[in-house]
């Protein structure tokens, strides 16, 4: 336990000092609540999209240049175990958009005068489920794509129409027809479903099982690609 | 007693052969050297030792374990340095050597470690600033801040200065004064004369002779143990 603290500590102090991490996963959501003059409707869907573009936009090439420089193989030299680094990530990837998520919705509350979200425990277990879903299908982006940079690219092109896709960036009921289409089948969609319906105050069950659903496959299919070296 | 035995140890990959039957041991508190040209089985057989890799055939026991099945429960007794391995750009060195020191059942002080390896003006650093001799210093030092009882260092002082070489043999015998088993992997001939009891020379994934420095030297006729490697190492081609 007292290992695994240390490595997600370390993990976090590091995305916390990451520019981009930085931007993307604090910053620029407040930007886009800004613009939309403080719609709290646009909420939940920038809570997914700061999930994602940690999950799926920073960690496949960060697991990848960890692989590359050998720093996992060095890792795996010490007591701790190999799939221990990977949960660290995850718990560091989760805090570090809670961080992000709990400002939002704070300065949507506080400076905007929105409502409070109806259902906070059952927001707080849809973003949990969010989150850790993008970082499971971040992972299996690190197993396909074996260098860093090849990985990081395929994670920004999976992350950046996922997220105007699915309603996270934009709601889909502006989009024409087709691209709604593409959109009822991106496993994002049913995140920010489940994070909409916890903001509204509504209870459904659906969306959270199709998002546990997500998270045991893209497991299985990381865990069964992913390479150490 | 000996802290490592390794017994026709065979491993290939694909159709290259890296391994083809080496066989050592290294007694407790040895300093033992691996010499052999670029391709010889070296890192491969490092890798074996420290659990890393499964051999395909032979054995493999340190401190009595086999690292391929109880590498966990081994890796809290040793310490590796790896070649060319490296570190998140973004951790401070001693936020590196506290995370590491953290890993460990039975770690040393790992602000100890730090001033030991002379590495506390760099504490606030991070490792992508860090030169190439600071950086092989760190990796270094996190080799030894679980306080092991084995040491395997490959590629000991390459990238460092002289200075740094100098002061990284003094840290060496400390190791070997406080009774520390340590391998170690090099080919600068100068290194393992001054540091190691005995040394393997392996060439073509075989172990050519072990011995004292003295004794390769005797063995093969020659004068320094440069001239005794290359007379065993052509001999065996």
């Amino acid at each position: 336990m007292r290992a695994f603290t240390a490595l997600a500590a370390a993990e976090l102090r590091l995305l916390a000092r990451d520019p981009a991490s930085l931007f993307f996963m604090v910053a620029f959501p407040l930007m886009l609540l800004v613009l939309k003059r403080g719609d709290s409707g646009a909420v939940p869907g920038y809570l997914a999209m700061i999930a994602a573009i940690g999950g799926m936009g920073a960690l496949p090439g960060l697991l990848a240049s960890y692989r590359e420089r050998k720093v996992l193989k060095r890792l795996a030299t010490t007591p701790i175990s190999p799939v221990l680094l990977l949960g660290a990530q995850l718990v560091a990837q989760i805090a570090a958009g809670l961080a992000g998520s709990v400002l939002l919705v704070v300065v949507t509350i506080t400076v905007f005068g929105a409502e409070p979200p109806g259902n906070v425990v059952l927001l707080a277990a849809a973003f949990l489920l969010c989150s850790v879903m993008v970082c499971a299908l971040g992972f299996v982006i690190a197993a396909v794509v074996r260098n860093t940079r090849g990985a990081s690219l395929i994670g920004m092109l999976v992350m950046f129409p996922m997220i105007f896709l699915s309603g996270a960036a934009v709601p889909r009921k502006a989009l024409p027809g087709s691209l709604r289409q593409i959109g009822d089948v991106l496993p994002l969609t049913p995140a920010v479903e489940a994070l909409g319906n916890a903001w509204s105050g509504t209870a459904a069950v659906f969306p959270l099982l199709i998002l546990a659903g997500i998270i045991v496959a893209a497991t299985a299919a990381g865990a069964a690609l992913f390479r150490w070296e | 007693m000996e802290a490592i035995e390794v017994t026709d140890l065979r491993k290939s990959y694909g159709d290259t052969l890296a391994v083809d039957g080496v066989t050592f041991t290294v007694r407790a508190g040895e300093t033992f050297g691996i010499i052999g040209h670029n391709g010889a089985g070296k890192t491969t057989t490092v890798e074996c030792l420290i659990g890393l890799r499964r051999a395909d055939a032979g054995s493999v026991r340190v401190l009595g374990e086999d690292p391929a099945r109880r590498r966990r429960a081994l890796a809290h007794r040793l310490g590796v340095q790896l070649q060319d391995s490296s570190l998140p750009e973004r951790i401070k060195v001693a936020e590196a050597l506290r995370m590491f020191g953290a890993f460990y059942s039975d770690a040393a002080d790992w602000r100890r470690v730090m001033e030991r390896w002379g590495l506390r003006p760099l504490a606030r650093k991070a490792f992508g600033d860090l030169s190439g001799g600071q950086k092989q210093r760190l990796m270094l030092a996190l080799a030894l801040v679980g306080d092991p009882e084995v040491v395997v260092l490959d590629e000991l002082t390459t990238g460092l200065d002289p200075i740094a070489r100098r002061e990284t043999w003094r840290l060496i015998g400390d190791l070997k004064a406080a009774g520390t088993t340590v391998v170690l992997v090099s080919h600068y001939f100068d290194e393992i004369e001054a540091l190691c009891d005995r040394v393997a020379v392996l060439a073509r994934g075989r172990v050519v002779a072990t011995g004292t420095a003295g004794e390769l030297v005797a063995r093969t006729g020659t004068a320094s143990l440069e001239e005794a490697y290359l007379a065993l190492e052509g001999a065996d081609r």
